[in-house]
């Protein structure tokens, strides 16, 4: 796994402070106690001195303690406010306006993921979209919760039905990224898998095109099938 | 280890039981019954929850897996998430707490004995109601089953209203035992045993049950809702008219937070108790500590949140959930730091009790150290359901729960059986289970956190770079569940056949050790003013000076051999 978006990134960096924030306290508590048991055992008969401690001596074990919380705190407000920045589009990316990011609206349905693109063009399973370019997902769901989670372009974020959650993300690769929800949602949650592919401005468009041409044909073909009476 | 008979005190017996004895215990008013029952029960349902655990990890064992089918996997799932935590870790804390607290605080019972067993019988209730779902189909909502999953329009049958009835049933059960304990604690306490000399242990009993006071109605409340939901189309949860599905995650979560709480102070209050007595030396700080274990009940609950970081939750939610959650960086630190300084300059009896003691230690702060990753916002979204999220679980739960648990287990059996646990058989449990928790769950950390592999599912596929760590983990969990069944069977052996010991084996320091093993049905027949926060030190000192001025002329005029 490896990040591919200004998004991911953040959360990388912040994997390693998590991970080395988390190093030292196991260390710190397990180094102290293993000394402890080790270096204290008992010999036979011998009665310890009854020493207990003061109040001082805690207030300095806490401030240190706090100290390193707010650290983690203030480091952890810093790169979650960075991750979720709506990315800016690159020059590479698809053009479409300046400010704002390609908004798809993503729907979560037992077990399987439809995207839909501005003007009307809308895909299952598999996201197209362009590189370099700031895109806003909108997930919604329209039966129970769903996760949506592709790690190499975002931070996971649920789908709940009746509430709007956004994922922004701006792929800086073109490729294949893997992903799967991540919430149990019945008995196929775990095939409820999805792709996002990422493609050139050019190519996206020309899927958006095919897709679109495809889905009329579709809807032609149904209406022709109902109009001579027959079951679609 | 000194012998019952240098005891002043009058000794009655000769009360011949009338009823069977399953009828005397189960009907009986005495909160050592009480706890019997909720230990025994607990330590059952450990078992449950581990035949499942092992079920879905051989599901797990390799890609792609067909041994469970999907509808079966979940059902396993969403029992072992009710069992392990409803049925066992909750249980047995609030066993100890019902058989230690009233003998630490030199009570003869509870304030209200009635309510206390109507809670163990709501307990055996719920499990009943949960288990009595296999004569139709139980549930398969998941750990937490989220509305609307759980809704009757996805889960139809009634495994899901199953669920919620066992769960409101236990919980009940589990509040009405709070309140027993609140009011024992408050209103039962020996003569001296002021608030600042109750022992730790009793601290914990108090401030688990003010706890579940707190969460116990909330999840109450969350539960009559999800029925009026799915049995009287009620729209609590329903977001298309006007309910919120997010409503039930805040009100769960607040509850199953607080538990989790709950368990970790059960065992730090346990481990409390066992390293001063088996290192010779008074607990380092006592206030320290119980001011400690306060703050973790109030900070732990509030970062309820802290498990929502990915739903659609403002921003400013989930960074006052992030400042709960890191705040417990000190009161836990804190706790840590006064056990190590306990030990120092002590003189250490590494028994079994401490083992295990030093095993949740360990345990716990691997766990707690990786909840600290999960509560930094960003890396939640990434690390949050995934496998990381149920090794991090699973290393401060199985720590406290099975580990504390285990600790506890160790050291009280000798008051509750007057027998104490095979010392070898023991020993080879622990080290069995340190092995298996390490290869059961470290894996799961890498596979969630580099290969973010999806928490909960039924299979995973080939390719996505996880086999060999899912593989280890299965084998790891076999060796854990091999320990943990280790110290079950030590359990039952010994409490016939293990090494008969007097009232007070461990030279602990507070009262519980004053009764005999096991105590009789009045525990105490006198009680001794309490005078310091060590009063069992204060008797033993007492005894030591007084058989030192009557014993001496006898020894003397032994006869020569």
């Amino acid at each position: 796994m490896a990040p591919h978006s200004p998004g991911t990134d953040q959360i990388d960096t912040l994997l390693w402070i998590g991970f080395v924030a988390a190093a030292i306290l196991i260390v710190a508590v397990n180094v102290g106690l293993l000394y402890a048991l080790r270096r204290y055992r008992a010999e036979r008969g011998a009665e310890p001195r009854q020493i207990t401690g003061g109040r001082r001596i805690q207030l300095r074990v806490a401030a240190v303690l706090g100290i390193f919380a707010v650290a983690i705190f203030v480091l952890s407000v810093l790169y979650t406010d960075k991750a979720r920045e709506t990315p800016v589009t690159g020059a590479a990316g698809l053009q479409v306006s300046h400010s704002e990011p390609l908004k798809i609206t993503t729907t979560g349905q037992q077990w399987l993921w439809r995207y839909d693109y501005p003007n009307e063009a809308f895909s299952y399973y598999k996201l197209v979209v362009p590189v370099d370019t700031a895109v806003e997902l909108d997930l919604v769901s329209t039966d129970v919760v769903h996760t949506w989670d592709v790690p190499d372009l975002a931070g996971k974020r649920d789908a709940v039905p009746g509430k709007t959650n956004h994922v922004v993300f701006s792929a800086d690769e073109e490729g294949t990224y893997f992903g799967q929800a991540a919430t149990l949602s019945g008995q196929a949650y775990a095939a409820m898998r999805t792709e996002v592919e990422v493609v050139s401005p050019k190519e996206y468009e020309a899927f958006i095109e095919s897709q679109k041409e495809d889905i009329q044909a579709a809807q032609d073909r149904v209406v022709g099938l109902i109009e001579n009476g027959e079951t679609p | 280890m000194s012998a019952p008979a240098g005891r002043p005190e009058l000794v009655i017996d000769g009360f011949p039981p009338r009823r069977p004895r399953w009828v005397e215990i189960a009907t009986s008013p005495d909160h050592k019954d009480l706890g019997r029952i909720l230990i025994t029960g607990a330590l059952g349902f450990l078992f449950i929850a581990l035949v499942e655990l092992l079920l879905m990890r051989l599901q797990l064992a390799i890609p792609e897996n067909t041994f469970l089918t999907p509808v079966t996997f979940n059902r396993m799932l969403s029992l072992y998430g009710a069992t392990a935590i409803l049925f066992f870790a909750v249980p047995l804390a609030l066993g100890f707490f019902c058989y230690v607290a009233p003998l630490q605080i030199g009570a003869r019972g509870t304030a209200l004995p009635r309510l206390g067993q109507l809670g163990a019988w709501l307990f055996i209730a719920g499990a009943t109601v949960l288990y009595a779902g296999f004569l139709f189909t139980p549930t398969e909502a998941g750990v937490n089953p989220l509305p609307p999953l759980s809704g009757i329009a996805f889960l139809p049958n009634n495994g899901v209203d199953a669920w919620a009835a066992a769960t409101g049933l236990a919980t009940l059960g589990f509040v009405l035992i709070a309140i027993d304990l609140v009011a024992t604690l408050r209103r039962l306490r020996a003569p001296g045993m002021a608030w600042r000399r109750l022992p730790i242990f009793s601290w914990a009993a108090a401030i688990c049950s003010w706890l579940l006071l707190v969460i116990g109605p909330v999840m109450l409340a969350a539960i009559t809702m999800l029925l009026i939901d799915r049995n009287f189309n009620g729209i609590f949860f329903a977001g298309d008219a006007g309910g919120a599905p997010l409503l039930w995650q805040h009100l769960s979560w607040i509850f199953y937070t607080g538990a989790y709480m709950l368990i970790l102070i059960f065992a730090l209050g346990a481990i409390g108790e066992i390293v001063p007595a088996l290192a010779r030396k008074p607990l380092f700080n006592r206030g320290a500590v119980i001011a400690s274990m306060v703050a973790i009940a109030v900070l732990g609950t509030l970062a309820w949140m802290q498990n929502m970081y990915t739903a659609p939750i403002g921003i400013g939610w989930m960074y006052f959930a992030m400042a709960m959650s890191l705040a417990l960086i000190v009161p836990f630190g804190l706790i840590f730091f006064n056990l190590i300084a306990t030990l120092t300059g002590g003189t250490v009896r590494m028994r079994a009790p401490l083992l295990f003691a030093a095993g949740a230690i360990v345990a716990i702060s691997i766990g707690l150290a990786s909840e600290v990753c999960h509560s930094m916002v960003a890396l939640g979204w990434r690390l949050q359901h995934t496998t990381d999220s149920t090794a991090a679980t699973h290393f401060a739960l199985v720590g406290g729960a099975v580990f504390g648990g285990f600790a506890a287990l160790h050291w009280w059996f000798p008051k509750m059986t007057g027998r104490t646990m095979g010392e070898t058989l023991g020993r080879l449990s622990f080290w069995t289970m340190a092995i298996g928790i390490l290869v059961a769950f470290v894996p799961l950390f890498i596979a969630g956190a580099e290969e973010g592999q999806v928490v909960d599912a039924y299979k995973f596929f080939n390719g996505t770079g996880v086999n060999a760590d899912n593989l280890i983990a299965t084998i790891g969990a076999f060796v854990l569940a091999a320990g943990i069944l280790m110290t079950l069977v030590n359990a039952i052996l010994s409490r016939e056949g293990g090494a008969p010991t007097g009232h007070d084996p461990w030279q602990g320091d507070s009262l519980e050790w004053f009764a005999l093993s096991p105590p009789e049905p009045h525990n105490f027949d006198l009680l001794p003013d309490v005078r310091s926060a060590r009063p069992m030190r204060d008797i033993r000192k007492a005894i030591a000076r007084r058989s030192a001025r009557v014993e001496r002329p006898g020894r003397e005029s032994q006869p020569v051999a």
